[in-house]
């Protein structure tokens, strides 16, 4: 095996560091507020929460939410991983404004004789700004900038009241972020649906992109539960799943997103844990025209594939109760490359 | 990471040099990671090609091998423990195996450009191939055509690349630098072959205009070197290692053999004296001029202490080989040549104190004068058989050394004090033959094994030690050439193998390597040391930054312990087998019945004497020199009977008369 090369860098230095210092040269004496960069990533001192919340959802295996062990029985390999990641960092205050630094990664991670290797990569950086906000001089420095220049202000989302609130400024620039790293997980898994098309496992839902989520080879695997998709006795059915049982099969429908079959999946025991410990909620497209006994076959085998992956542990990442191994190489690997 | 296709291996990078805060590059130290199935390990050559140029020039630099570290993403054992629930068979069940790395240390070998030298860059790295190899080692500065001194040692081989690598003869013979020590544990027959094979190659490859060289070797322990004449068994591999090296596979063509004889005076002490062999095997001789040049090798300090000294000096300068009278001694005519001689000298000497009740002779204390005397007699009785009573001398050819020539002294039979005896003297006749330029070669290599033994790092100064230690610091400019080996480097003088320019490792015990000398080899490269297979050496030459790691092929002769199958000791034989064997060598028509008939009833010192003066003069006419050296015998002629008439007639019928 030869070491892969690196994919050539045509494209002009995008870095924090590179636009800080043409920014500089554009706008110069305007640094009295800080250059930016310093600190944390912003990602984590966003105030954008998502509120946790309960949904009722329509049960398409059987006639109410109920746990059910995962029996044994065929299963297959994933072939490939995919995940992506983000990166926002002020990258000058402009008149007190914040300009937002932001990078997104994602990458599909190919299994082959056990070992994980890249199939595809896309690393693109950034600037998100509120060019409403904004003087003219300083948003034709931004225009002047080798990079692309998002408007935060642009849209409907924009809320002139509160817009102006740095941290207004900083949220709405990393929710453009992370539509920006949505939509690079999308090309990769679309690209790997139609080239590849075997077993894919994404790291989140996929209801986000119509042809991903239509696809027969695409199971996307929900780690956070902020929403959560029962209530009542069923809420406490899975809470109260052991460790390699699953949930009945229900349907996610929203206008926004398109419809999938999901359930969850207790990875680990949870004894001594939060009930939450080892929980995974796992997205796939809903067969169509399947019959109950078809959806319980599909569950159960996308259940035992992922059961399949608990070892090796994604230790030392804290959420390696719910973190498949090969999502956390994937992590590995787009930490390595941002 | 892609399958490496076979044409583009040579020409793909195998890793890329890596450098972190904590494990940062040095310009004599650098990091780099492969894939895992990469062809990489310990001792391998590799080549950084570096990606920003220095003074316009892209760096290059060649480094070895000499660490590996192997690791994954887990931070704690415990965690892979856990993610198989202690069941180390559940581990070959997971669906996907955890990232792994293989990052490698390697040692700087050289730089180029070589100014500025930096701390080595980031950049690809690859397997260096053969003209690599010869850049990164330095060679190609004697090996360029017209002024090629490279002598090979052995043959690199990593990942598919293999590559002669030559010594440099200015380095190895001199006058550069020179000698070379070999260490290893034994048994595995390594030391003695390297040197056989270094030997070769150097007969094979020593320049023309360098001169000539030969080589003188002590046969320490059993047959060792009692066949470099005879072809060994070459395998296939071998073969290829010589093609590759490009010296020809086969033994010795001219080897001389040299041993003392037994106690016997007549049969040679040595593993090869089967008759089919005896054809290039003197026997080594030696009388009282040329012991008594060397007393001090055989006399500790407690023998000879200042008055002892001077007495044996006055014996050296005044008695031997002088015609020597003294009034004490009633004018008597001396002559001293032999230790039969010295005798009784001594005992004239003695008795003629003894009669007139003097306790001192010229200043010499009779006490002094006995112990003396006990000591120099001992000596022909402690190395009986190499030093003879009469004075007899059957020498190496000092002056008449051939070139390409192998002369093995075989003394494994013999005591200490012989041993020492006998390299004490051959070296120092090899020098002052070297100073004066007529020894019959330009240089001379003198293999020495059991250095510990020798010259040891511990223990009072002897003479062989001090002639050691002259040896390795001055004998480069002579053309005399110490190579040397042991078991235990730590264990010889520091001087002695400090001053070899080429150091050669065979396979090493691991408290040998624990010893302070090896501090300077990374704990990759003990472990290797500690575990190479035979006809592996690890070798350090002053143009290698680092050692090397070579392959050397199994020499072209006969195993020692092979040739003593095949040609086993000749019997013990009666003296006039032993002198037929001897006098046969030098004219192969005599039979045991004219040399029965020749020595008829005379002494055997006569006929040992006799043996010995056709060996050292070598007549055209074995026959009748060795008859003219016996003493005739008078024939018994029959006495005439006197006949005398009766004094008066018997009468015939008279039967008692008379």
């Amino acid at each position: 095996m030869t070491v892969a090369e690196p994919e050539a860098t045509a494209a002009p230095d995008a870095t924090l560091r590179a636009l800080q210092r043409q920014l500089a040269a554009l706008v110069p004496g305007d640094g009295l507020m800080g250059a930016g960069g310093e600190g944390p990533p912003l990602e984590t001192l966003s105030s954008a929460v998502e509120l946790p919340r309960l949904i009722s959802a329509v049960i398409i295996e059987g006639g109410s939410l109920r746990a059910i062990p995962v029996p044994s029985g065929p299963t297959f390999a994933f072939a490939a991983f995919l995940d992506g990641t983000q990166e926002s960092r002020v990258l000058r205050y402009m008149n007190s404004i914040p300009v937002i630094h932001g990078t997104v990664a994602a990458v599909v991670r190919e299994r082959k004789s056990r070992r994980l290797a890249t199939w595809r990569h896309e690393v693109s950086s950034r600037v998100y700004a509120p060019r409403a906000l904004l003087s003219r001089d300083h948003n034709e420095a931004l225009s002047a900038l080798r990079v692309h220049v998002v408007d935060t202000t642009a849209g409907a989302d924009f809320d002139t009241k509160t817009g102006e609130h740095p941290f207004a400024i900083r949220d709405a620039a990393i929710h453009k972020v992370q539509e920006d790293r949505e939509r690079a997980e999308h090309v990769l898994a679309e690209r790997w649906c139609k080239v590849v098309g075997e077993p894919l496992f994404i790291d989140g839902g996929i209801s986000a992109n119509e042809r991903v989520a239509t696809h027969a080879c695409v199971v996307g695997v929900v780690k956070s539960h902020r929403t959560l998709y029962a209530e009542g006795e069923e809420l406490q059915c899975v809470l109260r799943l052991r460790a390699g049982e699953r949930t009945t099969a229900f349907r996610i429908t929203s206008t926004k997103r398109t419809t999938v079959a999901s359930w969850y999946l207790r990875l680990r025991d949870p004894a001594g844990h939060d009930p939450m410990w080892g929980l995974v909620r796992v997205e796939i497209a809903e067969p169509p025209l399947a019959t109950p006994v078809q959806i319980r076959e599909r569950a159960d085998e996308v259940s035992r594939s992922i059961l399949a992956e608990v070892v090796p542990l994604a230790l030392p990442d804290g959420r390696w109760d719910k973190m498949v191994y090969g999502i956390r190489d994937c992590e590995e690997f787009l930490r390595a490359v941002m | 990471m892609t399958p490496m296709n076979d044409s583009d291996s040579a020409a793909s990078p195998l890793g890329r040099v890596v450098a972190t805060e904590r494990k940062p590059n040095t310009p004599h130290e650098f990091h780099f990671w492969t894939a895992l199935d990469s062809p990489v390990g310990i001792g391998t050559i590799i080549r950084v090609e570096g990606a920003h140029p220095v003074n316009g020039q892209i760096p290059e630099v060649y480094g070895i091998v000499v660490e590996g570290f192997s690791y994954t993403d887990l931070l704690t054992p415990l965690h892979d423990v856990l993610g198989h629930d202690g069941s180390p068979s559940g581990a070959s069940l997971a669906m996907t195996e955890r990232a792994e790395i293989r990052l490698y240390t390697a040692a700087v070998l050289r730089q180029r450009p070589e100014e500025p030298l930096q701390p080595v860059p980031m950049g690809k790295v690859y397997l260096a191939d053969e003209n690599d190899v010869a850049v990164a080692l330095r060679m190609d500065g004697y090996l360029e055509e017209g002024s090629r001194t490279g002598i090979p040692i052995g043959v690199y081989r990593a990942g598919g690349t293999e590559a002669p690598i030559y010594l440099d003869a200015d380095f190895l013979i001199g006058p550069e630098a020179a000698h070379l020590n070999i260490t290893g544990v034994s048994g595995l027959a390594t030391k003695t072959s390297a040197i056989e094979w270094i030997l070769s190659s150097i007969f094979a490859h020593f320049p023309e205009q360098k001169g000539s060289v030969a080589a003188v070797c002590f046969n320490v322990k059993g047959p060792d070197l009692c066949f470099l004449d005879q072809p060994g068994e070459v395998g296939e591999a071998d073969r290829a290692l010589y093609e590759k090296c490009d010296v020809p596979v086969g033994p010795f063509q001219n080897v001389q053999y040299f041993a003392p004889f037994k106690a016997d005076g007549f049969t040679l002490n040595t593993l090869r004296s089967n008759d089919a062999l005896l054809h290039n095997v003197s026997s080594l001789t030696w009388g009282l001029r040329e012991v008594l040049q060397y007393a001090e090798v055989l006399l500790n300090k407690d023998d000879v202490d200042a008055k002892a000294d001077a007495l044996i000096d006055f014996i050296r300068e005044r008695i031997v080989d002088r015609p020597f009278n003294d009034p004490m001694l009633g004018n008597k005519q001396y002559l001293v040549r032999s230790f039969a001689d010295l005798e009784q000298w001594f005992r004239d000497v003695l008795s003629a104190m003894e009669s007139k009740g003097n306790e001192g002779w010229r200043t010499h204390h009779v006490a002094t004068i006995r112990k003396v005397r006990n000591r120099l007699s001992n000596i022909s009785t402690r190395c009986a058989g190499l030093v003879t009573d009469e004075g007899t001398v059957s020498d190496l050819p000092f002056g008449s050394f051939q070139d390409r020539t192998v002369y093995v002294i075989d003394i494994a039979s013999l005591e200490d004090a012989a041993q020492d005896l006998i390299f004490a003297r051959v070296v120092t006749r090899l020098r002052e033959h070297l100073e004066k330029r007529d020894l019959g070669v330009n240089h001379v290599i003198v293999f020495v094994d059991e250095l510990n033994k020798y010259a040891p790092n511990d223990g009072q100064e002897t003479y062989v030690r001090k002639m050691l230690l002259d040896l390795a610091e001055r004998g480069r400019y002579l053309g005399l050439v110490l190579f040397s080996a042991q078991q235990f480097r730590s264990q010889v003088h520091r001087r002695v193998v400090g001053n070899s320019g080429t150091a050669l490792y065979g396979r090493m015990d691991a408290d040998e390597l624990a010893t302070p000398g090896y501090a300077v080899l990374s704990p990759a490269v003990k472990t290797k040391l500690a575990s190479l297979e035979k006809g592996q050496l690890m070798v350090r030459h002053p143009h290698f930054t680092q050692p090397i790691f070579v392959r050397f092929p199994r020499p072209a002769v006969m195993r020692g312990r092979d040739g003593a199958e095949r040609f086993p000791q000749g019997a013990d034989v009666n003296l006039d087998a032993a002198v037929l064997r001897s006098l046969r060598t030098l004219d192969p028509s005599l039979t045991l019945s004219w040399v029965q008939d020749a020595i008829g009833i005379r002494e055997d010192d006569e006929i040992i004497r006799a043996r010995n003066a056709a060996l050292r003069e070598r007549p055209a006419d074995v026959r009748k020199f060795f008859l003219a050296q016996l003493r005739p015998i008078v024939s018994a002629q029959p006495a005439a009977r006197a006949t005398s008439p009766a004094l008066r007639s018997v009468p015939r019928d008279d039967p008692y008369g008379f």
